[in-house]
């Protein structure tokens, strides 16, 4: 059985039955009533005049022969219907000849106006009926008779009318619930169902579910249809993308093995004939030292410092890709304390220069501490390399707040770059200082880089020539 | 109690009422002539009475005419089912034959046992204001209640006749004698 929520489609259309039967019905009783009190109070007046027209007869000979004691007895007969108030005739002067009053406090009103040619006029006024007729003898105007009414009859029926309307509004809506009910179900539960397999589709994610269409034609069915469809075609699809998507993974691993197994062995049987080269010219040097010119010598000593140069190269090319294969084991990173003993070791390598180093106690970070361990090294090692043409250097690794994080930063008051080149900063070996000037690879950044973005980070960069550079990462 | 009569007056003075004269306080015997007159609306007689002396219906006075000119001012005009209305005078009884009503005059007060025989069987409305006369066979005697004009009907009589008086007639009369009076 399908879930029927109280804002559901089914009682939604229940309750748009009962305004609409209920509007229908009030509209109906409505013009029945109208149409009712209008003919209803036509037929009291036709009643009215029919009783003075008798009344009137009654009082002929009473009237032509003066005597008022007979038409008197003749109007009191009106104290039979409890809803004639009063009564009264005229004679043909117009002068009150009898009188019939309910109560004794009841007023005549005025006569209508009886038109020419007219034998009778009526008008309502406070609730009440007055009609005027003419009493006629031998077709001459002997005299008028009078008669008020009030409408205590229409009231009354129109308070029967207003309780049989609520009984039968009552029934109706009760009769509407019902058959509503029924009827709603076939335009709810198609659309329940749809509703039920859409949200399993988008929170599951299972794509197999389908909806029973059902038997009959029309914009329902073609819903029910059109959305299988859909569910159809983007079952298709994913499972398209996700193969797809599986090959080029596979295929993007294995062409990813065999670059880090290439540059891997590059890097490793490039040592070799490097170790001979130095060693063989090292031997050169030492047994022919004095037999050799100077420029002989100078020549041997530029050979060696190149390939010691390669081997640093083939170091730095090997660490890169152990960076990358290297697996991640994150722990909580003391960054101060790790700052501290980097810089330790970069001053017990050379003693002999004048730095300020400024680093806060209490940094720290979530990562892999063998990792960060290389961002420190190599960041705060070049912000001692690129210091070290001036006399006094001040060296700062500190943190800041960041998009409603932190970003560490190391800054140094060295040689700096030119902020045109920025971009150029983290691709590996990329060099913005010539070799002769600063020693290095080009390799360091680009390691910073990798192992930044491995954890999620960002890592920048802020400089000009001469007035320092900033490094900023974040993890 | 004020009562703003609306009426229309106008046609009321275009067309003269017969049952009032125009006078604004009619004497007892313009009041009685129109009475006379209203009486013809009021009864019904017998065939061969309506249809004789050539179609016309005549309304009667016996003796020393009370009236003067205002019956016949009346009954100028008007008619009882398409037969005119003439106003006729007579001295004898016996004379009464065209006459549907009768008016006998007080004049005829010593006469009236023989008038009254020599009515008796005919169908005419015998009418008149001397007193105790329908007690001794008129039909309908007027008498005077303060200063209006009543009339007691003697219904016996009038049936006898053949006459026929509408409920009406007699539910306005003052008195109605429906036995015949001892001593008559």
């Amino acid at each position: 059985m399908v879930r029927r929520p109280s804002n559901s489609i089914a009682s939604k259309l229940t309750r748009m039955n009962l305004l609409v039967s209920a509007i229908a019905l009030v509209l109906a009783c409505s013009g029945f009533v109208a149409y009712d009190f209008v003919s209803f109070r036509l037929n009291i007046v036709r009643d009215l005049s029919m009783q003075a027209q008798l009344a009137g007869s009654n009082s002929v000979a009473a009237l032509v022969f003066d005597d008022a004691d007979s038409a008197d007895r003749t109007v009191a007969a009106f104290g039979v219907s409890r809803n004639v108030l009063a009564s009264r005739i005229y004679d043909a002067k117009g002068q009150p000849f009898a009188t019939y009053l309910r109560d004794r406090d009841e007023k005549i009103p005025a006569m209508p106006q009886i038109a020419a040619g007219k034998d009778e006029a009526y008008r309502f006024e406070g609730g009440h009926v007055i009609l005027a007729h003419t009493i006629l003898f031998e077709g001459k105007r002997s005299g008028y008779i009078l008669v008020e009414q009030d409408m205590e009859r229409i009231v009354e029926r129109m308070e029967n009318y207003g309780e049989i309307a609520a009984v039968m509004l009552g029934f109706s809506l009760l009769v509407v619930v019902f058959v509503s009910r029924f009827a709603g179900r076939a335009i709810a539960n198609p659309v329940v169902e749809l509703a039920d397999a859409a949200r399993r589709v988008s929170k599951d994610k299972d794509y197999s579910v389908r909806v029973n269409s059902t038997n009959e034609e029309g914009e329902l069915a073609l819903l029910v249809d059109t959305f299988n469809q859909m569910l159809e075609q983007i079952q298709q699809s994913h499972q398209e993308l996700e193969k797809r998507v599986q090959e080029r993974t596979a295929q993007l691993v294995a062409a990813n093995k065999e670059l880090e197994s290439f540059s891997y062995s590059v890097s490793h049987d490039l040592r070799a004939p490097l170790r001979s080269i130095d060693g063989f010219s090292l031997a050169l040097e030492e047994d022919l030292g004095d037999h050799l010119t100077a420029q002989a010598k100078n020549y041997i000593q530029r050979v060696r410092a190149a390939t010691q140069r390669m081997g640093m190269l083939i170091d730095d090319l090997l660490n890169l890709s152990r960076v990358t294969r290297a697996e991640m084991r994150k722990e909580r990173v003391d960054l101060s304390g790790m700052a501290k003993a980097v810089a330790s070791e970069l001053v017990r390598a050379d003693g002999e220069r004048n730095v300020e180093w400024v680093i806060p106690d209490g940094m720290e970070a979530y990562g892999d501490s063998r990792l960060l361990r290389i961002v420190l090294d190599n960041l705060l090692g070049n912000a001692w390399k690129y210091t070290s043409k001036h006399d006094h250097a001040r060296i700062e690794f500190s943190q800041e707040r960041h998009n409603g994080g932190y970003a560490f930063y190391v800054k140094d008051d060295g040689a700096g770059f030119d902020p045109a080149y920025t971009q150029r900063l983290f691709g590996a070996f990329q060099r913005l200082h010539g070799i002769t000037e600063f020693s290095g690879t080009g390799i360091g950044l680009a390691t910073v880089h990798r192992i930044i973005h491995r954890h999620g980070g960002e890592v920048w960069a802020d400089g000009a020539v001469e007035k320092g550079a900033t490094f900023y990462f974040t993890i | 109690m004020s009562v703003a009569v609306v009426l229309p007056l106008a046609t009321l003075a275009c067309c003269p009422s017969l049952l009032y004269s125009q006078q604004s306080k009619p004497s007892q015997y313009q009041i009685e002539a129109t009475y006379l007159y209203n009486f013809s609306r009021f009864v019904a007689w017998p065939q061969q009475a309506s249809t004789a002396k050539g179609g016309a219906f005549g309304i009667c006075v016996l003796g020393t005419d009370p009236f003067g000119p205002s019956l016949d001012t009346i009954l100028s005009g008007e008619n009882v089912g398409g037969r005119m209305l003439i106003a006729r005078r007579i001295s004898k009884a016996q004379d009464a034959s065209g006459c549907q009503i009768l008016f006998v005059a007080a004049s005829e007060e010593t006469r009236l046992g023989d008038i009254l025989q020599a009515l008796d069987d005919s169908s005419v409305l015998t009418v008149s204001d001397i007193p105790e006369f329908s007690k001794h066979g008129g039909m309908i005697q007027f008498v005077m209640a303060g200063d209006k004009v009543r009339f007691e009907v003697n219904l016996k009589k009038a049936s006898d006749a053949g006459l026929t008086l509408s409920a009406d007639l007699l539910k306005v009369a003052v008195a109605v004698r429906r036995d015949p009076q001892p001593g008559t």
